[in-house]
């Protein structure tokens, strides 16, 4: 059986749901955690987090990659435990052990990967599960009635009977939002919302949120982008490394506090590569590349010898670029060149002609998790280790060998599943196998996503060898420390677009961070 | 709600129209096309068929695949000529007909619980499923004939309530097969589109995943499609035996499993799920069973059929894909239109 929900009751007389109301509770305590503490394999992700949201207000939650913004939302959600602490709603503590004690909290979350049915309609999908109707034929009428009744009462735009399929993602959002109030939420939990919206859907998020701040809903908002923060949240709760930094009212909302609220004292690497060799004959240049929406008009220039840093937010459209270049994505427009000549659009040809790429999901892109270590290194190689299309065993043997002790993986042992790897040491097979060829260009995105320490320094040695070499290197990164310590150049993307261009002592966390919201550093108060 | 019933519909119009086209085309062309009794030949046929893709429609509309339909067809045959026999062969028509029914259903439970339980692939489990009914078939039919190898003799039928499954209604040209597959298509379409079972079987052939966070049992609504499927052909494969007056253990062989499939497509159910209702059905085995009727009626090499049905269903689905995209576009166009109006 499915899990039966809390049906809306019905009013006497027959007509319009009852829907909840919270106006009445604007400002007061809605969730409230306390001592929240957790641990993953001994490491503590979270130390004493305190939250506070309140009815009618929107709450954002800012942070670095790591910060723990997640960790305490899925507490809150209760797809983690918590070692320690207290979680309570209205003031009454309360145990959220699964999805379905969140629900019945009135805790709901907009996952960016939505949960809609395409092929449904509006109001199919708000009450999928859980129909009106008798003897298992649908009530329609008392469907459209409930969901018109809903929709009128959050003042949102939205047709009921539009199918799923044919409606925008900001309106799919919408419908998502709906559904979670359909089951009278308090308050919904927006995990980076806007990722995925152009700036008009963003727009049109923004108001359907107002909305629901006015009806007294509480909303936790996560994001990266402090220019919607500061558009929509009436309080800001910043974390670093675990902790809750501080809390900030909307007056005290200035870019310049909140980064280094989010980065701390920034520290100067001494290790960072000072003065390094050009090779201006090994040049991969880019111009005027579009692909759809999301690349609109990107130019540069790359040489030999040079670590290039792209940054930006996700979805700025930094992956789609190195996809363009390395041929993984057709490119709507604009040209790519390398040495002089045409990039093919031939993921093949452009290996043969020296090129090598990390993507950044290893595990969907990268890894062939059922096969060797072997099997995984020389997968790209089969141009040097093969006469008439027959594999040299011996020669694939020995390159594989040759890799595995270069870059030190371990298990020492070609034969080993690639599934059965850690993380850092499946990313060193992913890259060993680009390294080995001694790629001209290399493009590397986020190359240390889920690597711990160790291993990260590693691979920036490898990737500074290489360029040493006088190999192109470009990384994408939204690690701001790789981006300012790695890469000698750092290009920021914002709105699919190049938005600045940091090098030497300007390329400061903080500058990045902004450029990445869209702003410069010297007007950052200025534009909001 | 306009938008959704015109796309929905015009696939139909567009299949229905062809098949008018195609009739007209043939009764004009060939003599011995349009008369009561080729009529009534050709409906009898397409309800035949027409009852394996309705069952099928349930599988296909949820995101599934079922290649069992021809095995249980062919065990079914067996059983219910069986059945049908005892006691001096004097069992109703009706029961024997609801005892196929049950078989059907019963079979398709299997294939429902190694999909959803075993956690087996659709594909692979209803290939194997299938052999295994056929086999079953083959192996109880040669047990009733005994000495046979090889060949197997169909075994006649002596109960005439039974046989009357198989025959014309009163003074009509029409089969009672053929009405019996009108109003089952009319109460399934009603199921499809009405019931919260029909909206669930969409939800999960088109995101079952977002279906089952959603709260809809996915295996629930899996295994009682296979169930519909397998009830559906064990209900044709009654009325076939009736037709034929004899149980034929070599029904297995016929690869109705892949017309009902067929008639599917061309009807205008999508393979992957989500789309289309027992009117597409219907009308795709008309239009399947309106061709190879049709060209029996011209003197040309029979096995030609098979090389136009496949012409037929490629022709189908690329429609399909094209008309996705256009109506994609114009959704598109019309939401951008939209939302530049507010």
């Amino acid at each position: 059986m499915r899990p039966t929900l809390k049906k809306p009751e019905r009013t006497p007389d027959g007509g319009a749901e009852r829907t909840v109301t919270f106006e009445d509770r604007a400002g007061k305590s809605l969730l409230r955690t306390e001592g929240v503490y957790k641990q993953f394999n001994g490491v503590t992700v979270l130390r004493d987090v305190a939250l506070d949201v309140r009815y009618g207000e929107v709450h954002a939650l800012m942070g670095e990659n790591g910060a723990g913004k997640s960790t305490i939302i899925k507490i809150i959600t209760g797809v983690y435990e918590k070692d320690a602490g207290r979680i309570m709603i209205d003031g009454e503590p309360v145990e959220i052990n699964d999805s379905h004690d969140a629900r019945r909290a009135g805790i709901s979350v907009i996952y960016q990967e939505l949960s809609l049915v395409p092929a449904l309609t509006v109001a199919e999908n708000i009450f999928l599960g859980q129909e009106p109707g008798r003897y298992g034929v649908t009530g329609r009428s008392e469907m459209r009635e409930r969901v018109s009744a809903l929709i009128d009462r959050y003042g949102f735009r939205i047709d009921p009977d539009a199918v799923v399929d044919s409606l925008g993602m900001s309106q799919r959002q919408m419908v998502e939002i709906l559904k979670a109030l359909s089951t009278d939420a308090k308050l919904v939990i927006m995990d980076e919302p806007t990722s995925s919206l152009s700036t008009a859907e963003s727009e049109r998020l923004f108001e359907t949120i107002d909305l629901l701040r006015q009806k007294g809903v509480g909303i936790l908002y996560v994001s990266h982008r402090l220019e919607e923060v500061y558009r929509l949240s009436d309080r800001l709760t910043v974390m670093r490394g675990g902790e809750v930094v501080g809390v900030l009212d909307h007056d005290e909302i200035v870019p310049k506090t909140v980064t280094t609220m989010m980065i701390g004292r920034e520290i100067r690497d001494a290790n960072a590569r000072r003065g390094y060799k050009i090779y201006e004959d090994n040049v991969l240049e880019v111009s005027h590349l579009r692909y759809g929406k999301l690349l609109r008009d990107v130019s540069f220039k790359a040489y030999g010898g040079e670590i290039l840093g792209i940054g930006g937010l996700v979805g700025s459209g930094r992956t789609e670029l190195v996809k363009c270049i390395y041929g993984a994505l057709r490119r709507s427009g604009g040209d790519v060149t390398y040495r002089g000549a045409p990039v093919s659009k031939s993921i093949g040809r452009n290996i043969r002609a020296g090129f090598g790429f990390v993507p950044e999901d290893r595990r969907v892109e990268g890894l062939f998790p059922a096969l060797s270590i072997g099997r995984n290194i020389t997968v790209a190689s089969h141009d040097k280790l093969s006469r008439v299309s027959v594999m040299n065993k011996g020669a694939e043997q020995r390159w594989a060998e040759e890799a595995i002790k270069n870059y030190d993986i371990r298990p020492r042992d070609r034969g080993y599943r690639a599934a059965n790897l850690s993380g850092g040491n499946q990313q060193k097979v992913v890259l060993g196998r680009w390294l080995a060829r001694e790629p001209d260009v290399l493009l590397l995105d986020e190359p240390t996503v889920g690597v711990d320490v160790g291993v990260r320094a590693e691979l920036y040695e490898y990737v500074r060898f290489l360029a040493s070499r006088g190999s192109i290197i470009i990384m994408v990164s939204s690690d701001l420390f790789e981006l300012t310590h790695i890469a000698d150049r750092i290009l920021v993307m914002h709105g699919g677009v190049f938005f600045e261009e940091f090098t030497g002592a300007a390329a400061t966390q903080a500058a990045v961070l902004l450029a990445a919201s869209g702003q410069h550093t010297d007007e950052g108060v200025a534009l909001i | 709600m306009k938008l959704r019933i015109s796309t929905r519909n015009v696939r139909k119009l567009v299949s229905a129209g062809l098949v008018v086209v195609l009739m007209l085309v043939f009764s004009l062309s060939a003599d011995s096309f349009w008369n009561w009794r080729n009529m009534g030949n050709l409906f009898h046929d397409a309800a035949f068929l027409g009852l394996i893709a309705l069952g099928l429609s349930f599988v296909m509309t949820g995101g599934g695949i079922d290649l069992s339909v021809g095995g249980i067809v062919c065990v079914t045959a067996i059983l219910v000529s069986r059945f049908g026999t005892l006691g001096g062969s004097s069992v109703p028509g009706v029961l024997a007909a609801l005892f196929a029914v049950l078989c059907g259903g019963a079979f398709g439970l299997i294939n429902g619980v190694l999909v959803t339980r075993v956690r087996l692939t659709e594909f692979v489990t209803t290939l194997a499923t299938g052999i295994l009914y056929s086999g079953l078939g083959l192996l109880l039919a040669y047990r009733d004939n005994g000495k046979l190898s090889g060949v197997i003799v169909p075994k006649g039928i002596q109960n005439e309530s039974f046989l009357s499954l198989g025959e014309k209604v009163g003074g009509t040209g029409v089969f009672l097969v053929t009405y019996i597959w009108i109003a089952l298509s009319a109460a399934m379409y009603f199921v499809m589109r009405r019931t919260n079972f029909g909206l669930h079987t969409y939800a999960i052939g088109s995101h079952s995943r977002s279906a089952g966070m959603s709260g809809v049992n996915v295996r629930r609504i899996k295994t009682l499609g296979f169930v519909i499927s397998g009830a559906f052909a064990g209900l044709a494969s009654a009325m076939l035996t009736a037709n034929m007056t004899a149980a034929s253990a070599s029904l297995g062989n016929n690869g109705y499993e892949f017309q009902g499939i067929a008639a599917c497509v061309v009807g205008g159910i999508a393979l992957g799920g989500g789309k289309g209702d027992p009117v597409n059905a219907m009308i795709g085995a008309i239009f399947l069973q309106t061709i190879l009727n049709g060209l029996l009626k011209f003197n040309i090499q029979a096995y030609w059929s098979y090389v136009i049905q496949g012409v037929i269903i490629i022709a189908a689905t690329a429609f399909d894909t094209l008309f996705g995209r256009v109506t994609h576009m114009l959704r598109e166009r019309r939401s951008i239109a939209g939302r530049e109006a507010v």
